[in-house]
């Protein structure tokens, strides 16, 4: 009963986005914002509960396919497939699952908030868009959803839109997005007259055996690989994801675990596709482990507490990347399942603090630890969850993908994972520090946990990535590498293991222990403990402005348009117009040159006129004439007979 | 059946335009609104009898005129003129349901524009080329005064353009329909005795590139485009309705029936010029709609992007790429219809266009939050998000010309990216920023400038959710369209493209 109506899921929250409409400001007014937000909770649970069925029946059975529809013209059939299996449907729980959770956090972190109703159907519009994703089967709809969620993002980073860094953040998010997106779409174009097909599944019958120039499907994977680089924030469309930031909070939760992650699923989907061509595979490796090692290394160079999470996402992501590109995709999905509960963790407790120290500065942190407990613990367990540390999930699905990497001698691969999850681990304990240790500041000094309705999710969500190893478990997940792991897995969950641990003990080294101890330094001070060379400071600096991204961004792309359009803009009113112009006047001229021709009599014009008019309106009507007349004639000539 | 659609407004006109009595603006808008509602119902009606799987002519009309010239009043519709009618009943309807109450002169008004609605009509169900003419002329002299009378400043200079420009049009699309019968030595201007006549190739081409370019003036295409951005620009919001909406596709339409139609063969051989021309088009006019600081003037380059797509379509002549094309010029004229009513009432209510002092307007207490959400909207409709129409029928016509131009395509692409680019900036520029509430003292937003926002957002909505109900209707005549043309030259085409695309 629940596998066939399996399409419902994201209709629920499709429902409570369309009925937040009448919550417009009108009626905001007389109701305040709270119905919608209590409606859009509730659609939620609905779908949550729903999935949770339906995966509960949907257990170690075979996966099913149902077909809608859609649009049927000329030659080109468009029905919507879903897929409906145990892997989307659990995809579908955790979307709905965490959804759930951030819809709650949002109650209390914009509790003061006029614009519930946007905010919850933005909310609603993500959940049922994600959760449409996973079910469907398809690639074109996959597109097409990814570009609705791409207009979600610009809508929902634009929340407080009278702001100017909301405002510019809203544009470059969407732009980039957009950008990724027809790629996407021209990949998704040329693909369908090789396949014949847009279904995942067709598509990987059709990988198996097909034939295709190697050039043509290098550059068709490459298309199809760049639209999942911007959506998954990799280098170089990474900024939006540290521009976005700029949003409310509890959409940057969604954004950063799961909607991120969307670009990676459809990468998933279409691994046998881009397996087929060694450039598309290498392209996706090559930015993933740029992405991994780059977006580790600035994530630990960076003062805001927001953007170290952004470009933490974008490693992890790049990771991802490396794991797809390989071929893995079990260990990508692992990867992203990990990342989501841990950073979906880690971003609610850096909210619980930036909700009341009115601060994401990192400098202007410090000594929380006692006085937010609950919030540092949260921060641990999302730290511990997102690095490899045993037991916890981070752990598995990174050493899942060693072993790949291993196995197939992959050996630069198997360093970058490695020497990221160092940098990962080196980048939290500095931020865990600097927010947590050392002596409290004016900004910290008042901080206690803040609304119980901010706590609760977090904590919630704390126990669930503690749990999900045992999640992983029943999933089967583990089951690889758990019992009888082999030599080198042993040994390369030490060499995993011991990476962690050294950027733990780094970062602990200068941000844990001299806060504790130089208590008498200044804050901007403590915040440079480690300071080094020249060179070491240049270093910092490049990685903390992001190598300089948005500098380069505006040199090439956007230069490059503004010029082209302004370009194109002169030309038109110079050029163009003025050669038409230039025609317009000399007729002018020559129009005054005839006038002295006439005499200026009005009788005269009228006369003529007139008997022109005559004369076409006589030949026009003359077949009518003609017919008309001789029957006239013939009546009249009759009525004259005696 | 069909002459209705011409004479209920041209009657309708002449009533409101002569009648004797004393008529106020409002009475004289009701009047105008009631006849357009007509000729609405009757298209909707017209629906329900079409017959979807007959692809030739339907509703046949005719009444001998003067014969001896060839020119007869011969009427009738396929898909393609349906879509096309049904477009001009219902942007008529609205633009003269969002004509402002206090409009001057309105018996003069709403009569010219019902002229335009009749004429236009007729211009899209004539079966005869002599008379497709005179009612293309026809359709010219009520909307020059419609700009010159009730447009913004720099009318005249709009008006005169404007008259020039499709004048020249005009000639040389008499010039080609004349040449078919020089060429052809037959003088009979019906649309399938024109179809009988066999040209030489030479003639074809010559005659085409004629068709062409006086079409293309209509369309517009670049670079015979600079009269647009100046008329709508001076166009008031019901006019500028009328004129991209409805008007820019008699343009599209023409080059559809009387280029593609009446000259297959040649046709095949200028396609690949074609295509390329369509995508110059489409990235000047969106590139050009960056740099415009006007959102009229936006709107007007973005249009002449929009309208690229449906050459290429045209130009690669696959079935797909045919019905992209059709319903492309549909979805396109319901959204810019949206954009430009929407932007009258911002005109209206704030008193600018100029997107640098526009701020702030989604503030939800002293700004315009709905007509902010609606603009929001038809933005991203016609910047082609999935879910609207505007998505769905550029992509068929991608998807259908992808196979005949790759190239071509991908730029048109690109295209859509540039188009994000500019109605982000006017969506960020206009509804997004600080409203001054010191200076914001906007007046409300009325019940009858909302309901054809209303009307045409609805249909942009549905009709991007369910594309099924827009592409249907032309689907057969497309498929007419295409068997028409030579099919070795389609293949060797489609073939050798790809050898030489990467």
């Amino acid at each position: 009963m629940f596998a066939q109506t399996v399409w419902l899921i994201p209709c629920y929250p499709l429902l409570g986005v369309l009925l937040s409409f009448f919550w417009s400001p009108a009626l905001v007014r007389r109701t305040g914002p709270r119905p919608v937000g209590y409606l859009n909770l509730f659609t939620t649970v609905v779908a949550l509960l729903h999935s949770a069925l339906a995966l509960k029946a949907f257990w170690h059975q075979p996966p099913q396919f149902l077909e809608f529809s859609w649009l049927q013209v000329a030659d080109l059939q468009l029905s919507l497939p879903l897929e409906i299996s145990a892997v989307t449907l659990g995809a579908s729980l955790v979307i709905t699952l965490l959804n759930l959770l951030v819809q709650i956090y949002a109650l209390g972190y914009l509790e003061a908030d006029w614009g519930w109703a946007r905010l919850y159907s933005l909310l609603g519009l993500f959940e049922a868009g994600m959760t449409a994703l996973v079910l469907c089967d398809s690639l074109f709809f996959s597109y097409i959803l990814l570009e609705i969620l791409t207009l979600g993002t610009y809508l929902i980073v634009g929340y407080w839109f009278n702001q100017s860094l909301v405002v510019s953040g809203a544009r470059d998010a969407f732009l980039t997005k957009r950008v990724g997106d027809l790629i996407l779409l021209m990949g998704v174009l040329a693909l369908y007259p090789l396949a014949g097909t847009w279904n995942f599944s067709e598509l990987a019958v059709w990988a198996e055996t097909a034939q295709v120039r190697p050039l043509t499907i290098a550059l068709i994977g490459i298309a199809l690989v760049s639209g999942p680089v911007s959506k998954c924030a990799q280098f170089p469309l990474h900024l939006w994801l540290d521009e976005a930031m700029e949003g409310p909070l509890p959409s940057t939760i969604l954004r950063n675990s799961l909607v991120v992650a969307t670009g990676a699923w459809v990468l998933v989907k279409l691994e046998p596709v881009i397996a087929l061509s060694p450039w598309a595979s290498g392209m996706a490796i090559a930015v993933g482990s740029i992405s991994a090692l780059g977006g580790s290394l600035i994530a630990a160079a960076q003062i805001d507490a927001k953007r170290v999470l952004s470009y933490l996402a974008s490693a992890y992501m790049g990771l991802i990347f490396i794991a797809i590109g390989s071929g893995y995709t079990d260990s990508a999905l692992s990867l992203v399942l990990t990342h989501a509960f841990a950073t979906a963790l880690l971003i609610m407790s850096v909210g619980s603090i930036i909700l009341n120290t009115v601060t994401q500065d990192l400098t202007q942190l410090g000594g929380l630890w006692s006085r937010r407990p609950v919030t540092g613990l949260s921060f641990v367990f999302g730290a511990a969850g997102l690095l490899a540390l045993p037991p916890l999930g981070g752990f598995w699905a990174l050493s899942d993908l060693l072993n790949h990497l291993w196995q197939d001698q992959q050996w630069l691969s198997l360093g970058i994972v490695v020497a990221t999850n160092a940098v990962i681990g080196f980048a939290l304990v500095r931020m865990f520090g600097l927010m947590f240790a050392g002596d409290r500041t004016p900004m910290t000094a008042r901080a206690a946990e803040p609304f119980w309705l901010v706590v609760l999710p977090m904590t919630m969500m704390a126990g669930l990535t503690l749990h999900l190893p045992l999640a992983m478990n029943r999933l089967g997940l583990l089951t690889e590498q758990l019992p009888q792991g082999s030599q080198f897995s042993a040994s390369l969950a030490w060499i995993l293991l011991w990476s962690s641990v050294l950027g733990i003990a780094i970062a602990t080294f200068f941000y844990i222990f001299p806060r504790r101890l130089s208590q008498n330094q200044t804050q901007d001070e403590q915040a440079d403990a480690p300071i080094g060379s020249a060179v070491v400071q240049g270093a910092r600096q490049v990685l903390a402005r992001d190598f300089y991204t948005e500098e380069v961004y505006a040199m090439t792309a956007i230069a490059l348009v503004d010029r082209l359009s302004r370009f194109t803009d002169w030309l038109d009113r110079y050029v163009i117009d003025g050669l038409v112009n230039l025609v317009g006047l000399t007729s002018l001229f020559s129009g005054e040159a005839l006038k002295y021709g006439n005499d200026g009599r009005s009788q005269f014009y009228a006369l003529t006129i007139t008997f022109f008019v005559a004369l076409i309106g006589l030949y026009m009507g003359w077949s009518y004439l003609m017919d008309w007349l001789p029957t006239q004639l013939t009546a009249n000539a009759l009525s004259l007979l005696p | 059946m069909l002459s209705p659609l011409i004479w209920l407004p041209i009657t309708g006109a002449l009533l409101i335009a002569f009648l004797p009595t004393q008529m106020t603006a409002k009475q004289a808008r009701s009047g105008a609104l009631a006849i357009a509602g007509t000729v609405l119902l009757w298209t909707v009606w017209l629906f329900t009898q079409f017959d979807l799987g007959n692809a030739t002519f339907q509703m046949q009309e005719f009444l001998p005129w003067l014969p001896m010239l060839g020119l007869n009043y011969d009427l009738a519709l396929d898909g393609l003129s349906l879509m096309m009618v049904a477009l001009n009943s219902l942007l008529t309807w609205v633009a003269i349901y969002s004509s402002p109450d206090k409009t001057e002169r309105p018996r003069f008004f709403y009569s010219l524009m019902l002229m335009v609605s009749g004429a236009v009509a007729g211009a899209f169900l004539a079966q005869n080329l002599l008379l497709f003419f005179l009612l293309f002329e026809l359709e010219l002299i009520p909307l020059y005064f419609l700009i010159s009378v009730w447009g913004g400043p720099k009318r005249d200079y709009a008006a005169t353009k404007f008259l020039l420009y499709t004048a020249s049009a005009g000639v040389l699309i008499l010039i080609g329909f004349l040449g078919i019968a020089w060429f052809g030595h037959s003088f009979d201007f019906s649309y399938e005795s024109v179809l009988q006549v066999q040209l030489p190739l030479q003639a074809q081409l010559i005659l085409l590139t004629i068709l062409i370019v006086g079409f293309g003036i209509k369309v517009p295409l670049v670079p015979f485009h600079t009269w647009q951005p100046d008329t709508y620009v001076a166009a008031s919001p019901p006019v500028a309705i009328m004129l991209g909406g409805v008007l820019a596709k008699l343009g599209t339409y023409g080059i559809f029936r009387f280029g593609m139609g009446l000259f297959p063969e040649a046709w095949s051989i200028v396609a690949p010029g074609l295509a390329t021309w369509a995508t110059v088009s489409v990235l000047y006019g969106s590139i050009t709609a960056i740099a415009q600081k006007d959102i009229k003037r936006m709107v007007a380059y973005s249009s002449i992007g929009h309208m690229g797509y449906v050459l290429l379509g045209a130009s690669a002549f696959t079935k797909l790429s045919l019905v992209g094309s059709i319903s492309q010029m549909v979805s396109h004229g319901l959204i810019l219809a949206l954009l430009f009513h929407l932007v009258g009432i911002v005109e209206d209510k704030v008193g600018t266009r100029q997107l640098d002092v526009l701020n702030g307007l989604m503030n939800p207490l002293r700004g315009l939050p709905m007509v902010s959400a609606l603009l929001i909207l038809s933005g991203m409709a016609s910047a082609g998000i999935p879910g609207l129409v505007g998505f769905i029928t550029e992509f068929l016509v991608f998807q259908g010309s992808y196979s005949v131009f790759p190239v071509l395509t991908l730029c048109c692409v690109v295209g859509t990216g540039l188009t994000a680019v500019y109605f982000v900036i006017l969506i960020n520029r206009t509804c997004f920023g600080r409203l001054d509430s010191q200076t914001a003292y906007y007046g409300k937003v009325s019940a009858d400038e909302r309901v054809p926002a209303f009307v045409l957002a609805a249909l942009v909505v549905v009709l991007g959710l369910q594309p099924s109900w827009l592409v249907h209707w032309s689907e057969a005549t497309s498929a007419s369209m295409v068997a028409a043309i030579p099919a070795a030259e389609t293949v060797q085409i489609a073939e050798a493209i790809p050898e030489s695309k990467l």
